[in-house]
């Protein structure tokens, strides 16, 4: 074989370059890029501007959380689980939290009960105003991203008064949680709600009716129901297919079942309508937050535990779901009657849609729509990576 | 990826028409026949235990025959002290909204199991997965590569006998993270020695 090189049309090229038979060559995105949601990357065939086939690369967040739980006792635990996933870390508490109640039989206050589903319904609220920003960012809209990031501030406000941290909250205890609302907490949450609110018809103008959004958007990342039920996808994206399922709803937890929301769907399953579907998940989450506000009872937050350095859960396991922002959000705990859980499973929300949905998704895309894909997915590698 | 399987498109009859409750569905199952152990565990919550053999038949009744058409999660569980491996398939069902769980113990030293990704392509992500963390071999998996742990060249890492802290002593140096100022001063760190003097 000659060491000129040439590509299909015969043309010779730089002797010695290995170039392929066909016109198809690898582009990677990732693990470090603007255009991906955290550390992830998705190596890409592409032949002109379309995407042959995609694999995604995992393994760059991985910090062996589940390794890591089996050697620290139960309450350790409580510190770390929150740092599997970094824009919606309350799922995490709350599945842990929840794991340990089903096994070892620990009922929770109703006011706790309370507090929990705030906690959990500001996260959502915080982690679709992040998505929003990274969705904006991948089509060049880069004011979106300075105000919703902005305005999830406000919510981070509300968590570091309760809890103490920003980010990662820590605030969820196998019976309970960890502190009361602090005095004028309410009124604090109502003022912000009513800004997100006041917000949201804002983010129309600037986001959901920008012509550039609509061109790029409608009819971009097409998830058909048939198969997004065949790919397990969860959450916003199969809302957003028009199949109405909600943890929430359907596996219910906490108090929700009492609480009043609707679960917004979409038809077209395209990138826009999961966007417009989280946009009123957001709506509907203020709808619950209001709703926790005014039904709260009063009474104690915590049922006290034995030493929690010596907490011995029975042996059992438990499956516990949760509806995260992302989607279907579930821990599998054995306890062998220890001091520290035998095994936990996280099962995070993005393991379809961050994975092979994702892979089989963007497979006949455009590479310019491949960013965008991802985010409109929503995906969150570290809850691939744990 | 999308070549290897065939994916199935179209929900099964048996996912469509009235919610049932988690006896209804004990029941059903008992009626597929050779699974008697199945019970209410908790609301919304059915378990019981399958053989390893029986297990892709199972599951695909599950799915055709009874209507589950979800499959939410496939956990591993090591069993050191028995020698075996278990492992949880978590089937959702959207018509009942009810979860069964399926316990499936196999030997830990020929750790084989059927794949259930013709089923569900779900299955491709958890059975790659514990297959790079247990070493579990999935029969009829084409995709079985390293995910997570690319470059990792030792056990697979959450088998109960890998123990990280030995084998962070076996592999690593040990650094000392709290030096004593004095020694480092007295070893002519800042002196401009063999360390180019970082005064």
């Amino acid at each position: 074989m000659s060491d000129i090189v040439t590509i299909n049309d015969g043309k010779a090229i730089m002797p010695g370059a290995n170039a392929p038979e066909n016109r198809e060559y690898n582009m990677f995105i990732g693990p470090n890029h603007p255009g991906i949601e955290g550390n992830f990357a998705l190596k890409l065939s592409i032949e002109g501007d379309i995407i042959q086939k995609a694999k995604t690369e995992a393994g760059f967040l991985h910090r062996g959380f589940e390794k890591l739980m089996e050697e620290r006792l139960f309450i350790q635990n409580i510190a770390i689980v929150c740092r599997i996933c970094v824009p919606d870390p309350d799922p995490n508490e709350e599945n842990y939290a929840r794991a340990i109640e089903a096994i070892g039989g620990i009922e929770v206050p109703r006011r706790a009960q309370f507090i929990r589903v705030l906690v959990l319904e500001l996260s959502r609220i915080a982690s679709h105003l992040f998505t929003f920003g990274g969705h904006a960012g991948t089509i060049g809209l880069y004011t979106m991203p300075n105000w919703s990031i902005s305005d999830r501030d406000r919510v981070l406000d509300l968590f570091e008064e309760l809890t103490g941290g920003r980010v990662y909250h820590i605030f969820n205890m196998p019976g309970g949680v960890r502190r009361d609302l602090p005095d004028g907490f309410k009124n604090r949450v109502r003022d912000v709600m009513d800004y997100v609110e006041s917000r949201l018809s804002e983010y129309d103008d600037l986001f959901f009716n920008n012509k550039i959004l609509l061109n790029r958007a409608v009819g971009t990342g097409i998830l058909p129901v048939d198969k997004a039920i065949a790919w397990g996808a969860t959450g916003p994206n199969l809302r957003a297919a028009g199949f109405a399922h909600d943890v929430r709803k359907d596996d219910p937890y906490e108090v929700y079942e009492e609480l009043e929301f609707d679960v917004p769907t979409a038809a077209d399953s395209d990138a826009y309508s999961r966007l417009i579907v989280r946009r009123r998940e957001i709506a509907e989450s203020i709808r619950i937050v209001r709703q926790v506000l005014d039904k709260i009872p009063e009474g104690p937050v915590w049922n006290k535990q034995p030493n929690p350095l010596k907490w011995r859960v029975p042996a059992g396991d438990a499956y516990v779901r949760t509806e995260s922002s992302k989607g279907e959000y579930a821990y599998y705990m054995v306890s062998d009657g220890g001091v520290r859980p035998y095994r936990v499973h996280v099962r995070g929300a993005s393991v379809t849609h961050g994975v092979h949905i994702l892979e089989n998704m963007l497979a006949g895309a455009r590479i310019e729509d491949a960013s965008q894909i991802m985010f409109s997915l929503d995906a969150c590698p570290p809850e691939v990576d744990r | 990826m999308s070549g290897t399987y065939t994916v199935p498109t179209g929900r099964p009859e048996a996912a469509r028409g009235e919610k049932r409750s988690a006896s209804a569905i004990v029941a059903a199952i008992a009626e597929l026949g050779g699974e008697s152990g199945f019970a209410v565990k908790a609301p919304r919550r059915v378990e019981g235990r399958v053989e390893a053999a029986a297990l892709h038949g199972f599951a695909a009744a599950l799915r055709m025959r009874v209507g589950f058409e979800h499959l939410s999660a496939i956990s591993c569980v090591d069993w050191l002290a028995d020698g075996e491996f278990e492992l949880v398939y978590h089937f959702w069902s959207y018509r009942d909204n009810c979860l069964v769980s399926a316990h499936v113990r196999i030997p830990r030293d020929t750790a084989t199991m059927a794949t259930l990704t013709d089923l569900w392509q779900p299955a491709s992500f958890f059975e790659r997965d514990i297959h790079e963390m247990f070493g579990v071999e999935f029969l009829g998996n084409e995709d079985l590569e390293k995910y997570i742990l690319t470059d990792w060249k030792g056990p697979p890492p959450m088998r109960k006998d890998f123990v990280s802290r030995d084998f962070a002593h076996d592999h690593f140096t040990y650094k000392n993270y709290e030096p004593s100022w004095d020694e480092m001063i007295d070893g002519g760190y800042y002196s401009g020695g063999q360390n180019g003097g970082q005064a």
